[in-house]
């Protein structure tokens, strides 16, 4: 009996505490946006930089910004944050969505509730979402790929993909569209395996070492994850094949300075990240406004101007290539 | 653990305090407090609904965790049977043609027999349940991968299968019903069947059981079996919550479900522990969590508050019995032990 | 024979894995790619090392990725701050023995279960590093990589020093007295203590020097690249933990050796680049992996029910 009371006190405790507190104030009465930044996962370099700008833009715009994501790889937890925030009461959830149509089910509660939904980085189906900031089209991403290999491989050759996982959906479309662009325009490059490295580093240089083994006539490898660049690199430069076997990949320029300076890597690809964040949230703000609304045709973004709108892809530009001749110029 | 006799008079008030129920139920009230304090959305209907949503799987995997830990067994294989049945049903829905809830059905079958096979491992070889746990934990997640080449994944399920994990019924989340009913299965199996007794003999101690005639092997048979099912049901639940299944589904669930079991008093050792202890324990790291993003912090505080949390309950539940036992040694102890003064 | 048949078969095992590869993907016998496989491999021996002594102490523990990840993030710092490397090497050791006794203080002093005492631990460690770093790699000097020698002089540095661990480990394990006492603690904690072991002290000491082999392995992984990748230690638990298995030590201790443990290592490491070698998709990596240590502990099991009989 003592145990009950006890159970039966602290519950009535606290469920007083809890319902006193229900009337809450409700988001128009709070004087700034609430906008929430979802990244693919915690602890990554390129969402960390994409953050950067991103404050920048709630500095300049007077936006309260949250910035948070999954810490481990189970592919609930976005959708878990994502109906969290909505029962916080943000404004507008901008999300690099990790999984196409499980974030899909989330984001269009989230829309059903009044919350704005953008996506960046990695789009979600287009019913769950307004816009998508798209860096770049996976088709630009993958055709550049594929073209600037064919360029270092003379157009013929083999050539290997290290890939982050094998479940991650961009990098399954930017595959897709590296093949689409290998069968039609270099049919005499050949793609000879693909590894994924879980998103480590140690890890793509171990791939890489096996796969420079395997395929002894092997002329470049290609990483879709930034994780993959300079683990490839450093195998290649183990294996003293610099120069003999290229390497390129998406990357950021900080982790692949040493090696394109040393000639190992011959060229990063990926756009600028901060801008892709700064760009987020001002579209983020600009669709709370009004200023943002479906068949707009450009975005007028702060101080870096204005950018096209194609259907409900506002396009950041086109996928930059970072070589010895300009990486220096970058710091992020 | 028997208490001396000197110590009755601490059989009454310090007994409840240091139970790990009320602990806990005090840890969960001090969370409340301090979230609606920092939050106030925190403690809205939403919120609660929200919470419960999240840790369904978790929870159903934590609860059929409970009795496999008394037995002083383990299963870390359930977060990848998980992934392995949630995308066979997947496959079972798309490739096979079936209704969800024939490919239901057919999954809650190949979740029994994954566990029938951790099942004859441990029991008919004798194999410690670590092991085994441990590879099979790696063997039905390559199978999932395999299957799946990694990346195919399994989505358009029809919407009255997803009202399961998305849409509420009679204004709870259309999942609670199926917890609160494995729920009270497993309270009833393990708190007023003599099953339940029976897994508290086998983890005090198999040989003593087997001595006192328990068939040992067909009981830890079963509960293997059973996390197997229930693995499968929390698949199908997260599939129907997320609307998509994936290879990679249920990652890390076999650690929370453990700390959430050992939060609720549960002894690793075997022997002790309750149900209603696992559920506060589930409870106390969902709210801890969903407190915290309503506190603005980032996620890797909640995971490092649950790693302090665990600490601190399992310290909890150990140092009044080390105080005890120093006050017993002082108190037995040849120099404390005076002879009685005759007139 | 029939004392070392474990480590027998699986060392079996492990030669007919490499004799169908010299058949059907003799690409595999390089030799630049082979060292390199062995040197990225050296740090994990050291862990593997330390996580047999602890498993037959009849303890576990988790936490090796977390403290892998947290000694490799300081070295970097330390070396990116020019301190020399014997220092940095020295600081790393410290750090990683620091993590082994707060795990030792709880499991020995306390004596909480080693399982959910390191899964806490792993769980703060990893997180807590994840909330301070944020995912930032350190950038390293030149000079730090290959302690400044040159790659196959670092390499070979490298598995030598692994190797020495080895060694050493599994003679004081036969031969010294303590190495002894980590048997009888894992056989029979209560035997041990009426013979005048005092098993909490064995207990604490195992988690400490566990620490300590974490922190010199991340040393050793630190200096094979110019980069540090804070993620560096994921998933190493279940490396070692698999490796021990497989090599014959018993998850209810007091049994097992190095041997097994280093056969077992290279056994499960060889899978995945025999998959590239072999032209065979990546996906199948895991499941053979779960195979082979199901395999093992059925072998095991088997084998005790015979000599049951």
């Amino acid at each position: 009996m003592k145990k009950l009371f006890v159970l039966l006190a602290v519950a009535a405790l606290g469920i007083v505490t809890g319902c006193s507190r229900s009337t809450e104030p409700s988001a128009g009465d709070r004087k700034k946006l609430l906008v929430a930044l979802l990244p693919k996962s915690k602890g990554n370099a390129y969402f960390i930089s994409c953050k950067k700008g991103a404050d920048r833009a709630a500095r300049e715009l007077g936006i309260e910004l949250i910035f948070d994501g999954p810490t481990d790889p189970d592919p609930a937890k976005q959708n878990e944050i994502v109906e969290n925030w909505i029962t916080l009461g943000v404004d507008v959830i901008a999300a690099a969505c990790e999984n196409k149509e499980g974030i899909s089910t989330a984001l269009r509660k989230a829309r059903a509730k009044g919350v704005k939904v953008i996506t960046y980085d990695a789009d979600a189906l287009p019913d769950a979402r307004e816009f998508f900031v798209n860096q770049a089209t996976a088709q630009g991403i993958g055709y550049a790929l594929m073209d600037e290999a064919a360029r270092l491989c003379g157009n013929e050759g083999e050539f290997a993909i290290i890939t982050g996982s094998l479940t991650a959906a961009n990098q399954i479309e930017w595959r897709k569209y590296v093949e689409e662009r290998r069968a039609a325009q270099y049919p005499k490059m050949k793609l000879v395996d693909v590894r994924p490295c879980d998103d480590l580093k140690d890890k793509a240089q171990s791939e890489a070492t096996a796969l420079l083994g395997a395929y002894p006539n092997i002329k470049l490898i290609m990483s879709t994850t930034s994780l993959g660049v300079p683990g490839a690199a450093e195998a290649i430069k183990q294996a003293g094949k610099t120069g003999q076997v290229k390497n390129i990949g998406l990357g950021l320029p900080n982790e692949n300075k040493r090696y394109v300076h040393e000639g190992v890597t011959d060229s990063v690809i990926l756009w600028k990240t901060e801008d892709l964040g700064y760009l987020t949230v001002y579209a983020a703000d600009a669709l709370v406004k009004g200023t943002l609304a479906p068949g707009a045709k450009s975005l007028q973004a702060g101080s870096l101007g204005e950018f096209q709108i194609q259907g409900d892809n506002i396009m950041l530009g086109k996928p930059f290539i970072f070589n010895k001749n300009n990486i220096d110029q970058f710091d992020f | 653990m028997p208490l001396p006799a000197n110590n009755r008079q601490s059989g009454g008030w310090k007994a409840i305090l240091f139970r790990h129920e009320t602990v806990l139920l005090l840890v969960l009230a001090l969370e409340w407090f301090y979230f609606n304090a920092v939050g106030p959305r925190f403690g809205s209907l939403d919120n609660m609904y929200d919470i419960l949503r999240h840790s369904v799987e978790i929870g159903l995997l934590a609860l059929v965790m409970t009795p496999i830990i008394l037995t002083g067994g383990i299963d870390l294989s359930v977060g990848s049977l998980l992934g392995l049945c949630a995308i066979l049903f997947g496959k079972l829905c798309r490739d096979a043609g079936l209704s969800p809830a024939m490919a239901g059905v057919c999954t809650l079958g190949i979740g029994a027999l994954a566990g029938g096979l951790n099942a004859t491992l441990i029991t008919s070889l004798r194999l410690p349940p670590l092991i085994v746990t441990l590879g099979t934990y790696s063997l039905f997640r390559g199978l999932a991968e395999a299957i799946t080449r990694g990346a195919d994944t399994f989505t358009n399920f029809p919407a009255s299968f997803l009202f399961w994990g998305q849409e509420r019924w009679l204004g709870v989340p259309a999942q609670a019903p199926v917890f609160v009913a494995v729920a009270a299965g497993v309270w009833l199996l393990v708190h007023r069947t003599t099953f339940g007794r029976s897994f508290r003999a086998i983890g005090f101690s198999p040989e003593g059981a087997r001595y006192a005639g328990l068939p040992v092997e067909r009981r830890l048979a079963l509960v293997y079996v059973l996390a197997g099912i229930v693995a499968a049901l929390a698949a199908i639940l997260y599939t129907a919550r997320l609307g998509q299944a994936r290879a990679d589904a249920g990652t890390g669930y076999e650690l929370y479900a453990i700390t959430a079991v050992v939060l609720g008093g549960t002894s690793i050792f075997g022997g002790v522990g309750s149900v209603p202890g696992t559920l506060l324990g589930v409870a106390a790291v969902a709210v801890l969590h969903n407190g915290l993003v309503h506190a603005r912090q980032p996620r890797e505080v909640a995971g490092m508050l649950t790693g302090a949390l665990l600490l601190l309950a399992l310290a909890g539940s150990v140092v009044p019995k080390m105080l005890t036992a120093r006050r017993v040694r002082r108190q037995t102890s040849p120099s404390n032990l005076q002879p009685t003064e005759t007139a | 024979m029939k004392r070392h048949f474990r480590e027998v078969s699986i060392a079996v095992a492990l030669g007919l894995l490499l004799l169908f590869l010299a058949v059907a993907a003799p690409t595999f016998y390089q030799p630049q790619p082979l060292l390199s496989l062995l040197a990225r491999e050296a740090p994990a021996l050291v862990v593997a090392c330390g996580i047999a002594l602890v498993i037959i102490g009849r303890e576990i523990d988790i936490s090796v990725g977390s403290q892998f990840s947290v000694c490799s993030v300081c070295a970097g710092l330390l070396a990116s701050m020019h301190w020399p490397p014997a220092l940095v090497l020295t600081a790393s050791i410290a750090v990683g023995a620091l993590m082994g006794t707060v795990n030792g203080a709880l499991v020995a002093g306390l004596r909480l279960p080693s399982i959910v005492v390191t899964l806490a631990t792993m769980v703060t460690w990893r997180e807590g590093l994840r909330w301070l770093r944020q995912g930032v790699w350190v950038d390293l000097p030149d000079g730090v990589q290959w302690f400044g020698l040159s790659q196959a002089a670092g390499q070979w540095t490298l598995i030598l020093l692994a190797l020495l661990v080895l060694v050493m480990m599994a003679l004081a394990m036969k031969h010294l007295s303590a190495g002894r006492f980590v048997y009888a603690v894992g056989s029979d904690a209560e035997a041990a203590r009426l013979a005048g072991v005092r098993p909490q002290l064995i207990t604490f000491l195992t988690f400490v020097w566990m620490g300590a082999l974490v922190g010199l392995a991340a040393m050793m992984n630190v200096t094979q690249s110019p980069q540090v990748d804070p993620n560096s230690g994921t998933g190493l638990e279940l490396k070692v933990i698999a490796a021990a298995v497989v090599g014959g030590v018993a998850i209810s201790g007091g049994r097992g050796n190095l041997w097994g443990v280093f056969v077992g290592l290279l056994l499960l490491a060889c899978v995945s680049p025999a998959l590239t070698h072999l032209h065979i998709e990546a996906y199948w990596e895991k499941a053979i992996q779960g195979a082979i240590i199901l395999l093992a502990v059925v072998a095991d099991g088997l084998r005790s029910r015979k000599e049951k009989r």
